[in-house]
């Protein structure tokens, strides 16, 4: 749910990218941090491992616009996808407005993706939320490998829910801001309607 | 170049570097017929400039970067700043190296490597792309294809490796050899995935149960079974992505069940968690997957 600060004029977002593990979540937020203007954003904060695997999660404030007079600031955060952190990723779920699942396209990484994917399901209902009301899009990444699974049969067993899903390669930034867009949309167009 | 006359069909030799591109008319001395001798178009210019590099990046900081570099290796450079210049520019001047961002507007970086490659007078064409990671230390990736260009350079060491990887690339055959894939200099790589201890599930034919997320609908006694077992797959398979040289040795110093006792215990209590006792009670699926990496780990 978003948090308004009425004082400050200002509307937080909370954005978290879910997936398997090495699906490519920090990578994400890495670029858009690179390529975002120095104004738009505050820090890259990651707690990672001893081998840069995320610990914690990632977190990278973002300032997108105004709506009637507050400024929308969205904070995108990611999860460790490590299968062991689940009490993790519970947490950092909660407050969410948007999620994006970053599918790692790989043949042999389709059984960690329904997984994932059922684990945010999973967390998401303890929090109370339910996939279906929340802004929700899907990434298709690293499709320039030569084992991935074609976009269609990942439909097929991911999108259950038809959601937009975008084809990317994150570590060279395609399709990483059409993803961001994307959700952010989603979660501007669900904000503006209860506002 | 030769040239047959016309009428008389005797054989002149014509001086190539007195034609112009427009033609230039002389008699032929048997029969006095007035020719009009045209420099062959691809005589022009059918060889790529070995001194002339194009440098195509949105950022003009990074251009003004490598340019100052190459200008004081004698190269000599020209610029642009989307994909559809670097075509128009590399066609005209056929540098004979692009180094070029991947993510380029109007063109992709890529897709212009693509298409000069399947010219035939561009087709010599080097490639470097230039890719950009955040952290230079941190979450790198080998690149597994380059989209048919000959190396690739991160932003961030442009200065530094730049003159290198272009003498690299240009080295004779027998220093090539060992320098044909492109290092990352530093840094981790992400392991591949090719050795993952779970087989591709269409190979074993498995039957794929979707992601039900949300409130589900109440799945049968065998979806809750193959559910079990994919979990314990994926909970195997994690360990192994993460940990997959400590394993590979483990496996082989017959000690995994030691070393990895932690993690086994972790994936037992979340096995237990997630997984209903009924479906605990109908069996221990989450031995299964164990056994399978071992076993394939041992015979490798």
């Amino acid at each position: 749910m978003s948090f308004i600060n009425y004082s400050s004029h200002e509307i937080n977002c909370k954005i978290v990218y879910y997936g398997p593990g090495l699906c490519g979540k920090t990578t994400n937020l890495q670029y858009v941090y690179k390529k975002t203007n120095p104004e738009q954003k505050g820090k890259l904060i990651s707690l990672a491992t001893e081998t840069d695997r995320t610990l914690f999660f990632d977190f990278l404030p973002l300032a997108l616009g105004s709506i009637k007079g507050f400024k929308i600031r969205f904070h995108l955060y990611t999860v460790p996808g490590q299968i062991f952190y689940a009490a993790s990723r519970k947490l950092i779920l909660k407050g969410v407005d948007g999620v994006v699942f970053v599918a790692d396209s790989q043949l042999e990484r389709m059984e960690a993706n329904i997984e994932s994917l059922d684990d945010l399901g999973i967390n998401l209902a303890e929090q109370g939320y339910q996939l279906d009301k929340l802004s929700f899009t899907m990434q298709y990444n690293k499709r320039d490998l030569k084992n991935t699974m074609p976009v269609e049969t990942m439909n097929r067993l991911l999108n259950t829910r038809k959601v937009p899903a975008i084809e990317a390669v994150a570590i060279t930034g395609i399709g990483v801001f059409e993803t961001l867009k994307t959700v952010a949309r989603q979660v501007l167009t669900e904000l503006k309607r209860n506002c | 170049m030769i040239v047959i006359c016309p009428k008389c069909k005797i054989k002149l030799k014509a001086d190539e570097t007195k034609l112009s591109v427009e033609g230039s008319r002389f008699k032929c001395p048997k029969c006095g017929t007035v020719l009009i001798v045209k420099k062959p178009a691809t005589e022009i210019k059918k060889t790529l400039d070995k001194n002339k590099i194009l440098v195509a990046h949105a950022n003009p900081s990074v251009l003004e970067q490598a340019t100052s570099l190459l200008t004081e290796h004698n190269y000599q450079v020209i610029t642009s700043v989307d994909g559809i210049e670097a075509m128009v520019k590399s066609l005209k001047e056929l540098p004979f190296l692009l180094i070029i961002d991947v993510v380029l507007p109007k063109i992709y970086g890529f897709e212009v490597c693509k298409r000069l490659k399947s010219r035939p007078e561009t087709k010599d064409m080097k490639f470097i792309l230039i890719t950009s990671v955040y952290n230079k230390t941190k979450y790198r990736r080998e690149p597994d294809s380059l989209y048919g260009a000959d190396a690739y350079i991160d932003e961030h060491s442009i200065v530094t490796r730049l003159i290198e990887k272009i003498n690299k690339l240009f080295a004779p055959p027998e220093e090539e050899k060992t320098e044909t894939s492109d290092q990352p200099e530093s840094g981790i790589t992400e392991p591949r995935q090719q050795d993952s201890p779970v087989e591709s599930p269409e190979q074993e034919g498995r039957p794929w149960i979707t992601g039900q997320a949300g409130p589900p609908v109440e799945p049968s006694i065998a979806e809750k079974i193959e559910k079990a077992k994919r979990l314990s797959r994926t909970i195997i398979s994690d360990i192994y992505l993460y940990n997959s040289a400590k394993v590979d040795e483990a496996i082989k110093n017959d000690n995994f069940y030691t070393l990895f006792a932690a993690e086994i215990r972790e994936g037992a209590k979340l096995y237990k968690n997630r997984i209903s006792s009924e479906v605990r009670d109908m069996g221990d699926f989450s031995r299964k997957p164990w056994i399978t990496l071992y076993l394939k780990k041992e015979k490798t």
